[in-house]
């Protein structure tokens, strides 16, 4: 048969990819003094680009601060990082490939409570032990899956502290709005039982589609149904614009307050003075009184030339929490790690750690802030606040 | 001569079939993810390689069968394998109802009003939360049957080729194409173009949504930004388009050459790969907008189909 | 309520309105839809942020500066790219501007990162009676009918306008009136450009700025037109006003998270119903 039959024929050239596949898959091999490999999918780009750059940076300050200390088990510890694009279905393809290519010792979490989720199934059936330091949902949790433990705070509880200050003053109505993503509509739903929970009334409940800019017509409606408080579910670019549109449309409710993004320290830069008063709650803080909480914010500092998020503080804390975990257990062997987890109480930079047997986060607590002169001050939970908050809330001019 | 083509399918079935005993979980998720690849890029060829109408919006299909068949799992309890092939009816019905008005739209008019059609889907399913859970997105029950989707996805993948095959080299395929080259002769001609264009849409239809609904049970869980991406429908057409669309075998050639491409450079070009498959994109229209099977048609003078 | 809310969405229609009279320039003249046209937005938005940060030039004179700084990149778009797909099936133009879309939104993250930016520099709102209208959200309004406005009377009464509505009449009688068509196309696509990046300069001192802030603007533009009628020029304005008023309205009656769809549902209606857009012939 000639060259140019045998490219009539087209059709021929598709056995030779599959042999190209099976080389392609040709595992490396371990090498015996090796470094313990941990590997990691994060969302170098795509929609979680930001808070995925902070967890990864927070898993960079912790490996080196392993090794500084001699590495894990007297081994050095090194980091595989690939990008997931902020999509579960390439971060499940790349976890495989961590797991059954690579062959990484151990895996740490990606970002996103989405994500986390798909993931989980195949550190499942590996057996991987995986602490998920920014996975928020609580269903990943109660599906009786073994491997997979929670660092942060769930969703449901983020703005706890904006219901109990509110209802400590006598603040009886509440409008709750939210982004329509796993994230924030857990927020709202957990926010809605703990105002009906302390007897406020919910006035208005409403979503908006991802994505949104204009909260105009929306706000209108919170401006008619008057609520006294306003908690909205939100990540960062919609925290911005509703702050935003709510001083151009004028509506002034008693207290106002955010899930993600009223405590990021980019939400002043961007509003300047409008966004004093304004409550944001968060996982962590950098003025929280946790044990290691200096080293870290050094480390992180001087390392990457500006402050970490409560993304870094949360990757670098559950580093660190599975680095002591294995430490305890004196191996890496997976079931060993997972009884130490399971049984484990520490306090880290980031602040309480211990799980119930679900691996679901039971000690780790949330913090209200308030912007005040252009800081973020702690007003929530009265044992950690560092001032009390400014309140009444007054007009929008007089900010 | 004739035979070896037979011969050379056959073994590659059989060598596609025995992989698994090789493959580390990695190898088979790749090869899971090129076959969903093939299904797709080649459905999408069925309507708007044949007849020119450009489907900007087929992942639609495919993000509508993972919901259909996530619900049939969750909520009326069907084995998965059922379960999928309903994904497949819905796409098809979607198809059907929405082909019928959207069909009779002209060149860019269509194209828009499927990127509304892929928007409006991904509203509604957030929409009715009580059903779909919303923004919450779904979970399905867990379970690891990567191997028998595995098997599933390769099924579909030959499946729409083979459809693609008896098309092209029909009296129908020849309608569509009449079509695709001029649709004013063609009616003139006394084809009933509407439903011709409408059985074409709802083939197109059928392997994405199964496909949908293999790839959710394989990921376990749903939410309606990642089943409705528009970044899906251009990367199969991209894949069509580079192996020649409208042939048999380019968007297989396409989506395998470009799905492995980017398997590859992604572990390696972490912050450019938007800026390369941008690249690839302008590249391939400016090119080679016959793709691959284009080129090698006209330098073999080989049958336009293939 | 309904009073304000159509105050909001007759603001927000005007930027869409301009916005995507710059899209409909594009597509009338050359048949290409540019799905480019909102990270081109993108682009003048980050223009008038850094000429903010580092000079504290006003945003509205720096209208001056990114209209014609985008013609150009608009032209060499034009000049290099589509040139090539003008006469292509429609696919081949989707796509091409797509790659070009991606690899901007790619670009504007490397060089200027995922981090948001804004312009702050008019807040707050006018207070009459029952209503607040919002200070940018008005200046924004009233930039873009006067350049709305000026494009109009471009289109009307300069030879080089009436050129452009000829070859979108028709490519070959303007040809053969001597019209040089390859010309016709790049001032149109520069033209678009400028009016996107007029939509980016203003919108910048409204909504955060970052690299994908642009392609809901695509996609409304993309509405707008076919609501407008394709190659109507005037139509591209009501279109605009009505997408601002249904969008408001929407989230008001029903909720936010619909108004996308109740757009897209409109949009197929009228085509089904009047394939050339509300307004019937062309300028």
């Amino acid at each position: 048969m000639t060259m140019k039959s045998f490219l009539r024929r087209g059709r021929l050239c598709a056995p030779a990819m599959v042999v190209a596949i099976g080389l392609a898959s040709v595992p490396l091999p371990a090498g015996a003094q090796t470094p313990i490999r941990i590997g990691a999918s994060m969302s170098v780009t795509g929609t979680y680009a930001k808070p995925g750059t902070y967890q990864r940076e927070g898993y960079e300050v912790c490996i080196d601060e392993l090794n500084a200390k001699g590495g894990i088990l007297g081994r050095k510890v090194e980091l595989v990082i690939y990008d997931d694009q902020s999509q579960p279905a390439t971060a499940v393809r790349l976890y495989e490939k961590l797991v059954t290519e690579d062959k990484v010792d151990a895996v740490m979490g990606p970002y996103s409570s989405a994500v986390s989720e798909a993931v989980a199934n195949v550190t499942e059936k590996y057996k991987k032990v995986m602490v998920a330091p920014l996975a928020a949902t609580t269903s990943i949790f109660k599906k009786g899956r073994k491997y997979i433990f929670m660092v942060i705070t769930p969703a449901e509880n983020y703005l706890e502290g904006l219901i109990d200050m509110a209802a400590k003053r006598g603040l009886k109505t509440v409008a709750i709005i939210n982004e329509d993503t796993l994230f924030p509509k857990a927020s709202a739903a957990g926010t809605v039982e703990a105002a009906k929970k302390r007897g406020m009334q919910v006035v208005l409940q409403e979503a908006y589609p991802k994505g949104n800019t204009d909260f105009s017509a929306l706000l209108v409606k919170v401006k008619a149904a008057n609520p006294d408080v306003l908690a909205a579910g939100t990540y960062f670019d919609d925290a911005v614009a509703i702050t935003r549109q709510m001083k151009e449309l004028n509506v002034n409710p008693k207290m106002f307050g955010l899930t993600v993004g009223g405590d990021l320290p980019e939400f002043y830069d961007l509003l300047k003075q409008n966004a004093e008063y304004v409550y944001g709650s968060t996982q962590w803080d950098e003025s929280l009184p946790f044990p290691g909480q200096k080293e870290f914010l050094a480390a992180y500092t001087k390392k990457f030339k500006r402050e970490p998020s409560y993304h870094a503080a949360a990757g670098y804390a559950g580093c660190l929490i599975y680095a002591e975990a294995v430490k305890r257990a004196g191996t890496l062997d997976s079931d060993r790690v997972r009884e130490q987890l399971l049984k484990m109480e520490i306090r880290t930079a980031f602040g309480d750690y211990k799980v119930d047997a679900d691996g679901f986060q039971v000690a780790h607590k949330m913090v209200m802030l308030q912007w005040q002169d252009g800081k973020r001050v702690v007003v929530w939970p009265d044992d950690l606040a560092s001032g009390k908050p400014r309140y009444p809330t007054p007009e929008w001019s007089k900010r | 001569m004739k035979r070896r083509a037979p011969i050379a399918l056959l073994v590659l079935a059989a060598a596609l079939a025995l992989y698994p005993l090789e493959a580390t979980g990695y190898g088979l998720r790749v090869m899971l993810q090129l076959f969903m690849w093939i299904a797709l890029a080649q459905s999408w060829n069925l309507i708007s390689g044949l007849t020119g109408y450009v489907s900007f919006g087929h992942v639609v299909f495919y993000g509508t069968g993972a919901y259909a068949s996530s619900l049939l799992i969750v909520k009326a309890g069907l084995p998965w394998p059922l379960a999928c092939l309903g994904g497949g009816v819905a796409g098809a019905l979607l198809a059907l109802i929405i082909g019928w008005p959207c069909l009779r739209l002209r060149g860019p008019y269509f194209a828009i009003a499927m990127l509304g059609l892929n928007e409006v889907m991904r509203v509604v399913v957030s929409y009715y939360e009580g059903l779909t859970g919303g923004g919450n997105g779904l979970s399905l029950p867990t379970l690891d049957a990567s191997l028998a989707i595995y098997y599933a996805m390769g099924l579909v993948a030959a499946g729409v080729t083979a459809v693609a095959h008896a098309i092209l080299t029909s009296r129908f395929g020849l309608r569509l194409m009449t079509i695709r080259e001029d649709e004013v002769a063609g009616e003139a001609m006394g084809i009933d173009t509407l439903r011709y264009k409408l059985y074409a849409l709802v083939l197109s239809a059928i392997g994405p949504g199964i496909v949908g609904g293999l790839s959710a049970r394989d990921q376990g869980y749903i939410e309606p930004i990642s089943v409705f991406p528009l970044i899906m429908t251009i990367t199969m057409i991209v894949m069509a388009l580079f192996g020649g669309k409208g042939t048999i075998w380019g968007p297989v050639l396409g989506a395998t050459v470009l799905f492995l491409f980017q398997e590859a450079v992604w572990a390696r070009f972490v912050y450019l790969h938007q800026l390369l498959f941008g690249a690839i994109i302008v590249a391939v229209v400016l090119l080679m907008p016959r793709g691959i099977l284009g080129v090698l048609q006209q330098k073999y003078n080989l049958p336009r189909t293939i | 309520m309904v009073g304000q809310v159509v105050i909001s969405g007759l603001l927000a229609g005007s930027i869409y309105a301009m916005v995507a009279l710059g899209l409909g320039l594009i597509f009338g003249v050359m048949r290409v839809l540019n799905v480019a046209h909102g990270p081109l937005l993108m682009l003048g938005a980050y223009t008038t942020f850094w000429l903010f940060q580092w000079l504290g030039l006003n945003p509205y004179l720096s209208l001056l500066v990114t209209m014609p700084a985008l013609f150009l990149v608009g032209v060499l778009l034009q000049g290099t790219l589509v040139r090539r797909v003008v006469d292509a099936p429609e696919l081949s133009s989707l796509l091409l501007t797509f790659g070009v879309s991606i690899a901007l939104v790619n670009l504007a993250q490397l060089a200027f990162t995922s981090d948001l930016r804004s312009v702050e520099y008019l807040t707050g709102s006018f207070v009459v009676g029952s209503f607040a209208i919002s200070k940018p959200r008005l200046a924004a309004c009233a930039f873009a009918v006067a350049i709305t406005g000026a494009s109009f009377v471009f289109l009307r009464s300069t030879r080089l306008g009436k050129a452009i509505r000829a070859v979108s009449q028709s490519r070959e009688v303007a040809q053969v009136c001597g019209i040089d068509v390859q010309r016709i196309h790049l001032l149109a696509f520069g033209l678009g450009t400028a009016l996107a990046a007029a939509g980016g300069t203003l919108v910048a001192v409204m909504v955060a700025i970052q690299p994908e802030m642009g392609q809901v603007y695509t996609f409304k533009s993309f509405l707008v037109i076919v609501l407008g009628g394709a190659g109507n020029y005037p139509g591209a304005l009501l279109g605009g006003l009505f997408l601002g008023l249904v969008e408001q309205l929407s989230s008001l009656f029903l909720t936010a998270q619909v108004n996308e769809a109740v757009a897209y549902v409109l949009l197929v209606l009228v085509l089904l119903v009047r394939p050339t857009g509300l307004l019937r012939g062309r300028v």
